[in-house]
């Protein structure tokens, strides 16, 4: 059973840690550096972990359990104006990282308003390469149960975060936390941290059903082992991006153009198979430079793979 | 600040009431509010934010924030409103160049070769420019959406009335009678 951690300390030694990973027949999920500051997230072999602990606190750092690690949340808001950001929505962004996930923030063109709030079918395409969106509404009661257009065509998991408790919106999204609503200054009191906490609790209960479903069906090829693959692919390799391969609980986010890497990344081998058999891939709606690979479960494969014996 | 909020939404009159207290303090013109009045009405949509000033933003000069004294050819500035100091800064470096102006500590400054009547009478803040920045404090308390705005300014009284679509005579009216109940409630504290 593999268990996912995350180091966080100095890059002095840090091979050393890396060595060990790969030794043990972990994987670095991600890694992130600042300056001489060094975060890495990784997935190692559970009767290892004591191992990797030792090292890391030998290193002068930390490492704690990221139950989050491994999944790629959208946090969006009305917009991106100042009414709505840097808080709460980057405080709910920043939690998740704190519990592994890589979160990114985003804002609708048309989302503020009443009677005048709209989404579009890209802005919901974007939304649902995500593992789980969760959606920023402000304090007026009316007003949220007004703008359920917003979410509720949302195939992703979507939690609501309001100000106050809306009603006939259960059916609508996975779950609502209310309590936090519009605000203007970050989120540092007790009460607030509670709710940031109870934010990323919600998450992990909302991924944890639909871990239960892949572990019913599961995929494939687990993402990570997906990634160590293409991770030996050049530009993949070659990448400056911070994060060029990111995991999502039935794929991957790769950041290189699809369309100039078709042949590569169709024609991958996987377990005997050609990637392009065993996945969706499509270019990233976000941009032309990232590309989402959803992996099929076994039962998808064997469909395909009967419908294509019977054609 | 006293801050009134009245409205239909109890959960957004608390929340509001705190929202337009931090953004005010976050841009430095909660000093200047004596008392404000939040009416919010989402379900129309209609939202009237009025607020009454301690005093009429008047224009201010470096006399009326600093004290001056001559020395020779030099000038001597104390600035005794801290919030004025990087304003009389500027001023003075526009007016005079950074190579004239030593600015000895934070509240000291000395100006090579100036005139003392000339250097107090310099503008460091217009009672204009600090209306038009309490005006954008407002708009940006209230909700994003709500883009169709009816303002009234009188004396120290500001009222800003605000909905999503067409603003209706109705509407022009409560905001009309919430800034003249304001207006009279800062002409009797001024005749007290």
């Amino acid at each position: 059973m593999f268990e996912v951690l995350m180091y966080d300390g100095g890059v002095y030694r840090s091979d050393e840690l890396y060595e060990l990973i790969e030794d043990v027949g972990g994987t670095v999920i991600q890694r992130t550096r600042s300056s001489q500051m060094l975060t890495v997230t990784m997935s190692v072999p559970g009767e290892d972990r004591p191992m990797v602990e030792k090292l890391c606190r030998e290193l002068g750092g930390e490492v704690r359990e990221v139950p989050l690690a491994g999944t790629e949340i959208a946090v969006v808001g009305p917009t991106l104006g100042r009414h709505h950001m840097p808080h709460p929505i980057c405080d709910i962004a920043e939690q998740l990282r704190q519990y592994g996930a890589i979160s990114v923030v985003m804002g609708l063109a048309r989302g503020r308003g009443k009677a005048t709030s709209q989404i579009s079918l890209e802005e919901i395409r974007i939304i649902e390469e995500y593992d789980v969106a969760i959606m920023m509404m402000g304090n007026f009661k009316s007003c949220i149960e007004s703008k359920t257009h917003i979410f509720e065509k949302i195939e992703t998991p979507v939690i609501l975060v309001t100000g106050p408790m809306p009603e006939g919106v259960d059916d609508l999204c996975e779950a609502v936390i209310p309590g936090i609503g519009r605000k203007a200054e970050r989120m540092r009191t007790v009460p607030e941290r509670a709710k940031l906490t109870e934010v990323a609790d919600m998450v992990m209960k909302v991924l944890e059903n639909k871990r239960r479903l892949l572990e019913e069906d599961p995929l494939f090829v687990h993402p990570a082992e997906l990634k160590q693959l293409l991770e030996e692919y050049e530009p993949i390799d070659m990448s400056l991006r911070p994060a060029p391969v990111v995991l999502h609980m039935d794929g991957l986010r790769v950041k290189i153009p699809y369309a100039e890497n078709k042949d590569y990344l169709d024609n991958l081998e996987v377990y005997g198979r050609r990637l392009s058999e065993v996945a969706r891939i499509t270019p990233s709606k976000i941009s032309d430079s990232s590309t989402i690979i959803r992996i099929m479960t076994d039962s998808e494969v064997r469909d395909r793979d009967m419908q294509q014996k019977e054609g | 600040m006293n801050i009134e909020t009245t409205g239909t939404d109890p959960y957004g009159c608390e929340a509001y009431k705190e929202l337009f207290r931090t953004i005010m303090s976050d841009i430095g013109k909660g000093i200047l509010i004596d008392e404000a009045r939040i009416m919010l009405r989402p379900e129309v949509p209609l939202f009237v934010f009025s607020v009454m000033l301690k005093a009429e933003p008047d224009n201010k000069r470096i006399s009326d924030a600093a004290s001056l004294r001559r020395e020779g050819d030099d000038v001597f500035i104390t600035i005794s409103d801290e919030r004025y100091a990087p304003d009389i800064l500027s001023q003075l470096w526009r007016k005079y160049t950074r190579a004239n102006v030593d600015q000895q500590t934070r509240f000291d400054i000395v100006i090579k070769d100036a005139d003392m009547d000339e250097v107090a009478d310099i503008e460091i803040s217009s009672g204009e420019e600090t209306k038009k920045e309490i005006l954008g404090a407002v708009w940006r308390s209230m909700p994003e959406g709500i883009r169709v705005r009816f303002n009234q300014t009188d004396g120290r009284v500001l009222t800003i009335m605000a909905t999503e679509e067409i603003v209706l005579p109705e509407m022009k009216e409560e905001a009309r009678i919430i800034h003249a109940e304001m207006l009279a409630r800062s002409r009797g504290e001024a005749d007290v």
